[in-house]
């Protein structure tokens, strides 16, 4: 038995032009749900959501509880509120702080703001032992140990972890189900716990984005063209005498 | 007047040359500013490292050593880097983004009251605090944030600044750590490193990156050829670290490394926005793909459309004669 609260954000589509405006379930947060289904699937548990977002995430809400997880909380803020990590995380710590969870997943960062920051600052708060950068979860049932593989600087770290705890996971960990049909009707008969909820306003540091700027364009390079002995000639030189990298 | 700190990266027992970047882009800011400038060593053995940060400037050097940091867990390193920001007091600390940091930031950020500020591609000071460049959306876009508080944490990706010797004769001072490991709830079973490349990718000047056009044990001998005649680090794309090809240590994007080389060669790589996130800022691109329309040309300095099983060997032996 492993009961599971995994943290979800709804995210624009990063692979979409930025105009469509489509959002989706940040994939990295997918990925956390999936590992949570695996590993409820075989150990038995439950795997509860909570999204903190505007009404109108409601529907990335659908999309995870489509996937198999049993029941959520939507924290609701208002549609302009950009709350930054430390207010994400400090709201979900209030929410969390009472809940006995034998572990909490995240993604580890979100598609949007490639921030990373509110796992670990969630489990500060909480106060709870965390791997971050899971690329592989396994559970270990005699020890009750999450055994995280995390990917580290130098390579993969395999770090067990007492319940509860918290980990944040990559999407290089598995391929997320696509819901079916059954699992998108059932969704619909899951119960979301709806609440309004206000980003706190004082007493945390807060980090403010004032305008965004497009990327520097590059120059526009060249297509060199030809049998494949000319055109490595040809870069050579270009590499050599243009590029100077040689 | 502001105290800067950087907290230096050491891997596989060396200073990381991005946390050198780091503390000269801070160097450069506290002299343009009149602030004082510190830096941090956090290792098993802090001391052996003096001599590479003291020849970057900082005027004081605070050292944790414990045998508990030969290897990673993030119980102790925060312990250690909270020891040091209360001692020194930094207004704004710098770290490079490394995974380790990625590991830390956000718990030390509510350990210490502090603001973070991550994976930034570029920061100045500002009044009451740090104004940063960040990539976001899987680097499409540059969204200038600000963090106006009393302290400022702040990650700054590779290959954003250029690392510059100025040699100070900075003071040392040791400070005193002690670390029961009993109470580590955490315990590190097997760190599981893969056979990599000589050259550590997210500093390496030149790097040859595979992409699922690399599609067997032939091709990726091929582009370890080619990464060996130009003295190059090997990267990946998620596609084939996937395929078990590369080892995920390897892979370069959103979510892997950024690397910011003189040279990045993409080989039988589509170019994919999440790939791209991780190596736009390289000086000059290569692309060899089969597909004529696969985005990665639109980054590529020069652009070589066909068949990398074709195109490498003929490469490698003109690289080979023109470096001879
Ligand atoms: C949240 C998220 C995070 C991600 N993070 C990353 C990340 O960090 N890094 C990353 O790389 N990806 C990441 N991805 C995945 C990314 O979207 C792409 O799926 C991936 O980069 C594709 O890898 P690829 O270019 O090798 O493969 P493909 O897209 O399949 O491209 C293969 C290319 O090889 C060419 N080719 C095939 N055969 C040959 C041949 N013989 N000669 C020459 N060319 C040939 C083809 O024309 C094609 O363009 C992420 C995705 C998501 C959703």
């Amino acid at each position: 038995m492993i009961k599971f609260c995994v943290c979800i954000k709804q995210v624009p589509d990063v692979s979409a032009p930025v105009h469509t405006g489509r959002m989706v379930l940040n994939a990295y947060d997918a990925s956390a749900v999936e590992e949570a289904l695996v590993l409820t699937e075989r150990y038995g548990g439950e795997i509860d959501l909570v999204l903190i977002g505007p009404a109108s995430a409601a529907e990335t809400i659908r999309k995870a509880l489509a996937m198999g997880a049993d029941r959520a909380t939507h924290l609701v803020i208002g549609d302009d509120e950009r709350p930054d990590s430390m207010a994400v995380a400090k709201m979900l710590a209030d929410y969390l702080a009472n809940k006995d969870y034998d572990v909490i997943a995240t993604g580890k960062q979100a598609q949007d703001t490639d921030a990373g920051l509110t796992g670990s600052m969630l489990a500060e708060r909480l106060g709870l032992p965390y791997a971050s950068n899971a690329v592989g979860l396994a559970y270990e049932a005699e020890t009750r140990q999450l055994v995280v593989t995390r990917q580290g600087d130098a390579g993969q770290e395999i770090i067990a972890l007492p319940m509860p705890c918290l980990v944040t996971c990559s999407n290089d960990m598995n391929d997320p189900r696509i819901p079916t049909l059954k699992g998108i009707m059932g969704a619909k008969r899951k119960p979301i716990d709806t609440r309004e909820v206000a980003v706190p306003a004082e007493g945390l540091p807060v980090t403010k984005v004032l305008a965004f700027e497009p990327v520097p364009e590059r120059e526009p390079g060249q297509r060199l063209e030809g049998e494949p002995e000319e055109v490595a000639r040809l870069l050579c030189k270009k590499l050599a005498e243009e590029a100077r990298v040689l | 007047m502001a105290k800067i700190l950087t907290c230096i990266s050491i891997q596989d027992g060396k200073v990381r040359r991005s946390s050198l970047e780091v503390l000269t882009r801070c160097r450069q800011l506290a002299a343009a500013g009149g602030h004082t400038l510190e830096a941090a060593i956090v290792d098993a053995d802090a001391a052996a490292h003096l001599d590479t940060v003291k020849a970057y400037g900082p005027q004081t050097i605070y050292t944790v050593s414990h045998p508990v940091f030969r290897r990673h867990l993030n119980t102790p390193v925060l312990a250690a880097l909270t020891a040091v920001i209360e001692h020194a007091r930094p207004d704004v600390v710098a770290f490079a983004s490394t995974e380790a940091v990625k590991d830390v930031l956000g718990a030390l950020a509510v350990r210490v009251g502090a603001a973070a500020l991550p994976d930034v591609s570029s920061f100045e000071l500002v009044d009451g605090g740090v104004e940063a460049l960040r990539p976001v959306m899987a680097a499409k876009m540059l969204a200038r944030t600000e963090a106006r508080a009393p302290r400022v944490l702040v990650s700054v990706r590779s290959g954003s600044y250029t690392a510059e010797e100025a040699p100070a004769g900075a003071a040392v001072e040791a400070i005193p750590f002690t670390f029961d490991e009993a109470s580590l709830r955490q315990t590190l079973r097997e760190v599981v490193t893969a056979a990599g490349g000589a050259v550590d990718l997210s500093e390496a000047r030149v790097v040859v990156a595979a992409g699922r056009g690399v599609k067997d044990e032939a091709g990726k001998q091929l582009v370890e050829r080619l990464a060996g005649v130009l003295g190059a680090a090997i990267g990946a794309s998620r596609a084939v670290v996937e395929s078990g090809l590369f080892p995920a240590t390897a892979q370069i994007g959103q979510t892997g490394k950024v690397v910011s080389p003189d040279l990045y060669v993409a080989v039988g790589i589509s170019g994919a926005i999440q790939h791209v996130a991780g190596m736009q800022n390289s000086r000059v691109i290569v692309a060899i793909n089969k597909d004529p329309d696969a985005p990665i040309f639109k980054y590529a300095t020069y652009g070589i459309v066909g068949d990398l099983y074709k195109i490498l060997p003929v490469l490698a032996e003109e690289l080979e004669r023109v470096k001879a």
